[in-house]
């Protein structure tokens, strides 16, 4: 049986404001009773927010969903937690549902951290005896235990929203809803979090994981669906939904150049190992980035640049033929140039990849293909960071100099005894 | 029928939350006031001198029993109808992260503040006694048995009154205005300081269909008459039971509304 069934939702919303005064009730009450208004249609100012959306999910799943902003995410997570209702078809789900959303909303600020403990844990379903079992374990999640007899009011911001997470953590759900929950508190507490949300999805827990952060849903998630204009537009593997994803934004990123430029980017392919076009890459695998020009007329001295942005943009590396002091000579009509990398360096995550065309002088792009070629990166690596060092480690033994005892281990053999 | 088995499973669920709501509305009103639950009885005690002033030195009216007592009786049981209502017209647009964000029955912000008031009609039907007894009037009426049924009508009553209240106040944000106006003049349309059997004439006839002015003289049957409330206490108990049903049912169809239009 599965945990989450959505069965052909649709869900519309009203653009603009309402009335919500009377003096606007009897016009409005009055062109409901005249006016032959199918309550199955869209009235003038509606749309869909949601398109005969299905999917489920079976029980040790977990499910990313990722998707453009307005794409309907936040949408479908208020019709899961029953805030919102569907207009047509169903959603059934199984047992006590544990929502990682808004998980200090029911916090009042005059209350003390204790109070509020126990006011979040009912609004989150918990029975008081529950709590009570648990409230020393949630105090000591949140970290707050000098302050739990503070009023939340004086609460720093962190502080307040990793007492309401602690609160959530310990809810023990059958279906474990979580949005953007890596973006609560210092890194030292979403290391805990994910930790938290790893314990409940070995424990079999089904999840439904709501982010823009794509490193965080290749990396937890077993499945991910892509969701664009209220349709799912792709449901598979994590990986290929966020490639999916990148190609679907790259029509939208930016591609300048100069409307005079002699010379243009006309594509750019990205190629593993075998030859094959992929946007899907192995740490410490090859990866080969062709790219392909047609010039005016023949230009002296120009440079090739690539730069790689991780997805949430952060700057991992550029690279030029210029400073590699690799003159590529006359570009002239129409060719291509090819960079090969033989072990990419990369951990698992969404990366993207600049191209660009320097003038002569170095001073100005050609032609420039901004964060235009989206690829991911997949591994059984679970190092942190963007960067793969190769590596050895060396023990050179203890005090008894008898039996040095030496330990070798490559990162290979580590790997593999951690399985 | 099943909606009702549905509304009263999900309530008895919920039942912990609509607790501890109660407790925190209870905690917030009365947090940092030096008066706490003083509070709940100040405004009927005051009003209370005021009328005893008017009703006893200006335009006597003789009421059975000493004017304070009949017209405290009645304020406590006004009191607690429109001090529940004021907190529930805006019991659902004042929290508006709960009711955006988190699902749970809608009915308990409401309710909740129904029951808040309920613990100040407890403290006030305590002073009441003491005022009772101050005027000598407090005697061990057999009727007084029938105190917890003339409470609960006054709760089912103001329950629905609440429900109804807070939702078309989410709706139309005129309720709020609107609502103080109609619960001044109520309380005049109701025997809260005076008999309103008074008024006579076809406004007589027409206030006579208040069920507040039912129930309010219930209070007064069974505290301090010591009689069985009127036939037509019982016909409006009757009522309150039907309109609860009502107000439920609407309240339940619209609450997937509620996030939308907040």
């Amino acid at each position: 049986m599965s945990a989450v069934r959505v069965s052909g939702v649709w869900k519309k919303f009203r653009r603009g404001e309402r009335q919500d005064s009377l003096r606007d009730l009897v016009p409005a009450l009055i062109a409901r009773g005249f006016g032959r208004r199918a309550p199955e249609g869209l009235a003038k100012q509606e749309f869909w927010a949601l398109r005969d959306l299905s999917f489920e999910l079976q029980p040790g799943e977990a499910l990313g969903i990722i998707g453009p902003n307005g794409a309907g995410k936040s949408t479908l997570l208020k019709l899961l937690t029953k805030i919102l209702r569907p207009n047509r078809g169903e959603i059934s789900l199984q047992g006590r549902l544990g929502a990682l959303i808004e998980v200090s909303a029911g916090f009042h600020p005059d209350l003390t951290g204790r109070e509020n403990v126990y006011l979040q844990g009912a609004i989150m379903g918990m029975a008081r005896a529950e709590i009570k079992t648990k409230f020393d374990a949630i105090v000591d999640f949140a970290g707050v235990e000098e302050f739990i007899d503070t009023p939340v009011k004086r609460y720093s911001s962190g502080m307040n929203a990793r007492l309401g997470f602690a609160i959530a953590a310990h809810l023990d759900p059958d279906v474990l809803l979580i949005d953007e929950v890596l973006s609560v508190g210092d890194v030292g507490f979403q290391e805990k979090c994910v930790t938290r949300m790893r314990e409940l999805i070995a424990r079999g827990t089904p999840l439904i994981f709501v982010s823009h952060n794509l490193t965080a849903v290749v990396d937890l998630c077993t499945r991910a669906i892509l969701i664009d204009h209220g349709v799912v537009q792709y449901d598979g593997m994590p990986a290929d939904a966020v490639v999916a994803f990148r190609q679907s934004r790259r029509s939208e990123s930016a591609v300048t150049a100069a409307p005079d430029s002699p010379i243009r980017i006309t594509d750019v392919t990205l190629r593993r190992g075998d030859g094959e076009p992929s946007p899907l890459f192995q740490t410490g695998g090859p990866m080969t980035i062709r790219v392909g020009y047609k010039a005016q007329r023949p230009i002296d001295g120009a440079a090739i640049a690539i730069d790689v942005h991780s997805a949430d943009g952060v700057y991992c590396t550029g690279i030029n033929t210029r400073m590699d002091r690799c003159t590529l000579g006359t570009l002239s009509g129409e060719g291509a140039v090819e960079l090969a990398i033989p072990r990419l360096a990369l951990l698992p995550g969404c990366y993207t990849i600049s191209a660009g065309i320097l003038d002569p002088a170095g001073l100005r792009p050609l032609d420039l293909h901004a964060r235009a070629y989206p690829f991911s990166v997949a591994s059984d690596r679970r190092d942190f960071g963007f960067v793969y060092l190769e590596h050895n480690w060396r023990h050179d033994g203890s005090q008894q100099t008898t039996a040095r005892r030496r330990v070798r281990a490559t990162a290979g053999a580590i790997q593999e005894e951690l399985g | 029928m099943t909606i009702f088995a549905e509304l009263l499973s999900e309530q008895w669920a919920y039942r912990e939350l609509l607790v501890r709501m109660t407790a925190r509305d209870l905690l917030l009103r009365y947090k940092q006031t030096v008066m706490g639950f003083g509070w709940a009885i100040f405004m009927p005690l005051v009003n209370t001198a005021i009328f005893s002033v008017i009703f006893t030195r200006v335009a006597t009216i003789d009421v059975g029993t000493a004017y304070p007592v009949y017209a405290f009786c009645g304020l406590v049981a006004w009191n607690f109808f429109a001090s529940a209502l004021r907190f529930s017209v805006t019991s659902l647009t004042s929290n508006p992260s709960l009711v955006t964000k988190v699902y749970f029955p809608r009915e308990i912000f409401p309710f909740s503040a129904v029951l808040v008031s309920v613990v100040d009609l407890a403290v006030a039907l305590g002073v009441l006694a003491v005022v009772m007894a101050y005027y000598g009037v407090l005697a061990p009426h057999a009727s007084l048995l029938l105190l917890p049924a003339v409470v609960t009508v006054l709760i089912v009553f103001t329950s629905a009154a609440a429900l109804f209240l807070s939702m078309a106040n989410l709706f139309y944000r005129d309720v709020k205005y609107l609502f103080e106006i109609v619960i001044a003049v109520w309380m005049f349309a109701t025997s809260v300081v005076y008999p309103i059997g008074r008024v006579g004439g076809r406004l007589g006839a027409l206030l006579a269909l208040n069920p507040l002015t039912h129930i309010v003289d219930a209070f007064r049957d069974v505290l301090i008459a010591g009689q069985a409330p009127a036939p037509a206490f019982w016909v409006t108990a009757a009522a309150s039971i039907v309109l609860l049903g009502a107000a439920w049912a609407a309240f339940h169809r619209a609450e997937f509304t509620f996030a939308e239009n907040l």
